[in-house]
């Protein structure tokens, strides 16, 4: 029974039911205190329910939309820049890790510099960019992109300098070129690190999307947001909003952990027999500390 | 002593290796060794740690440039037998690839030195039929025990049929179960291809149980300070270990370190 209630609390579903619960109890105490204050909660903290509630509302809040339509047909291009800046951001990143660990004078020189490109803010980045590019969504995307690759690049990289010594050496005495190191041993070896990064970059991808949808008004989740904020329309859009970019944010983890093991079938495998095979061993361990003390060994 | 093993294989000559230490200083790891190994033998070099054992085998490897004298094998230096691919090498750590499986490791070598699909199947279920690991094909490496690890590790190296095997400290980090029942493993794979094989090792009775020859390394510097032939007859199984003979090689062994026995 003990071990039961045990097994259950480190399931991860339970772990997950734990946090929704905890965060809608804690929200919902935050949302009735704010309800006791005279400003509009509304705009503070809302009950969940009225969210929810807010979601099936037939009523029309902006150009003959309802709120949940108006955040929909907003989200297809805020998800669409996310997506391709993601994309392009996973293979810069990638392709960068590459070049560093095959040249030590480029990681020498690039490395220490790219963390600078994460310090600056991303809303004193985007004008700089438009002005390059001329052109809002590209620079978007763009935008998208510098702030995916940076994770993803040193997770990467991490990865490519965790091969142990020996491996090389093996590789070494097969007199293996390097095309074949590369090939056979390091990227194969660092995909679990670059899916760390790809994990922590894909939500990234989504929140800068909708930041810099904010800078200019032609449509996308972050500029009906703002304008939810400025009271142009009901200011549950943008609770409704603040909703979905979570789920989303959430699915596209999710999502990449689907991917890795599609990519690494030894991820999944692993996972589902470790448990079993370490009691088998374990088992046949005592069996043979048995049998030896019997034999008087 | 097994008279058909008779041709030079390896002739170290003079071999000298020294490092350099942190501030620069010269550091002797060997001094001065030559030794002149015979094809299909089992010889170990045997020392404490610090005596250069496995500097040696990595002279022999290619994998370190002595700093004096030379290695030649069958007439080739290192570097030539690399580039043949011709040497198998075992460490102390399995060093498995954990994203293959464990038909897929013993297939990489393979892979590197462009077998058909086919022919690298084949080889590899005769090399885990050989290590007993049949049912475990399509296990990854971190589902394995660190004894079945070395045992893809060593059916991986005598996959590709090397002329020469090198083993550093293979069973080292495992426990005694473990240990024996892998040594007559190795025996009885080593019969079968009759491979030169240099084994590395710290441990007394494991060189002697193995070996047709133990060369016994000495520190401080690292040099060869006796052979000593082992004539148990094989094929060797494990109840020699408890014979007086077997007993008597290991004192042997034990009172040709320089400096008396340790």
């Amino acid at each position: 029974m003990k071990e039961r209630i045990k097994k259950a609390a480190s399931s991860k579903v339970v772990v997950t039911l734990v946090w929704l619960f905890g965060i809608a109890a804690i929200w919902e105490v935050m949302a009735m205190r704010v309800a006791e204050t005279k400003r509009t909660p509304a705009n503070i903290l809302p009950h969940i329910g009225d969210i929810v509630k807010s979601i099936f509302d037939a009523k029309m809040v902006s150009n003959n939309m309802t709120a949940v339509q108006l955040v929909l047909s907003n989200a297809s291009d805020t998800l669409l820049r996310a997506f391709w800046g993601f994309l392009i951001g996973a293979i810069v990143g990638f392709l960068l890790a590459i070049l560093m660990k095959l040249s030590k004078i480029v990681e020498k020189t690039i490395f220490p510099y790219l963390m600078l490109i994460q310090m600056i803010p991303i809303l004193g980045m985007a004008p700089i960019i438009l002005a390059m590019t001329h052109d809002i969504g590209a620079s978007r995307i763009i935008i998208a992109a510098i702030l995916t690759f940076y994770p993803i690049a040193t997770n990467t990289l991490a990865g490519l300098n965790s091969v142990q010594k020996e491996k090389y050496e093996l590789m070494y005495s097969y007199s293996a070129s390097k095309w074949t190191i590369y090939r056979k041993m390091l990227i194969p070896a660092c995909i679990p690190y670059l899916f760390t990064g790809l994990k922590i970059s894909a939500p990234m991808a989504i929140t800068a999307s909708i930041l810099v949808d904010t800078l200019q008004g032609d449509g996308g989740l972050g500029c009906i947001l703002s304008q939810s904020l400025k009271h142009a329309m009901s200011i549950y859009v943008f609770w409704q909003i603040v909703l979905f970019s979570a789920a989303v944010g959430i699915l596209s983890c999710t999502l990449m952990g689907w991917i890795e093991k599609i990519v690494s079938p030894m991820k999944r495998i692993e996972r589902k027999q470790n448990s079993i095979f370490a009691r088998r061993k374990e088992a046949q361990y005592e069996k043979e500390k048995e049998k030896s003390l019997a034999t008087g060994e | 002593m097994e008279s058909v093993k008779q041709e030079v294989e390896i002739k170290i000559n003079d071999v000298s290796v020294t490092f350099k230490d942190n501030k620069g200083n010269n550091v002797p790891a060997l001094n001065h060794v030559n030794l002149d190994i015979k094809k299909g033998e089992f010889i170990s070099l045997l020392g404490p740690s610090g005596c250069g054992k496995t500097t040696l085998l990595r002279t022999i490897a290619d994998l370190l440039d002595p700093t004096d004298g030379s290695v030649r094998i069958s007439g080739l230096t290192p570097k030539e037998v690399r580039m043949q691919q011709k040497f198998g090498i075992v460490f102390q750590s399995p060093v498995l690839f954990e994203w293959r499986t464990v038909k897929e490791n013993i297939e990489l070598p393979l892979e590197i030195m462009y077998w058909n699909k086919k022919e690298r199947s084949e080889r590899a279920n005769q090399m885990l039929e050989l290590v007993g690991l049949k049912e475990f094909a399509n296990h990854y490496p971190g589902q394995l025990s660190g004894g079945m690890q070395q045992r893809v590790g060593i059916a991986r190296a005598f996959g590709i049929r090397p002329e020469i095997l090198l083993m550093d400290e293979p069973f080292s980090a495992l426990d005694e179960f473990t240990k024996e029942k892998l040594h007559e493993d190795l025996l009885r794979i080593w019969a079968k291809t009759n491979k030169t094989v240099i084994f590395v090792t710290h441990n007394i009775a494991e060189s002697v149980f193995l070996s047709d020859r133990v060369c016994v390394l000495s520190p401080h510097p690292g040099r060869l300070s006796a052979v000593v032939d082992i004539d148990l007859p094989r094929p060797r199984t494990l109840e020699m270990r408890d014979t007086p003979h077997f007993n008597e090689l290991v004192a042997k062994v034990r009172n040709s370190f320089e400096g008396g026995s340790l």
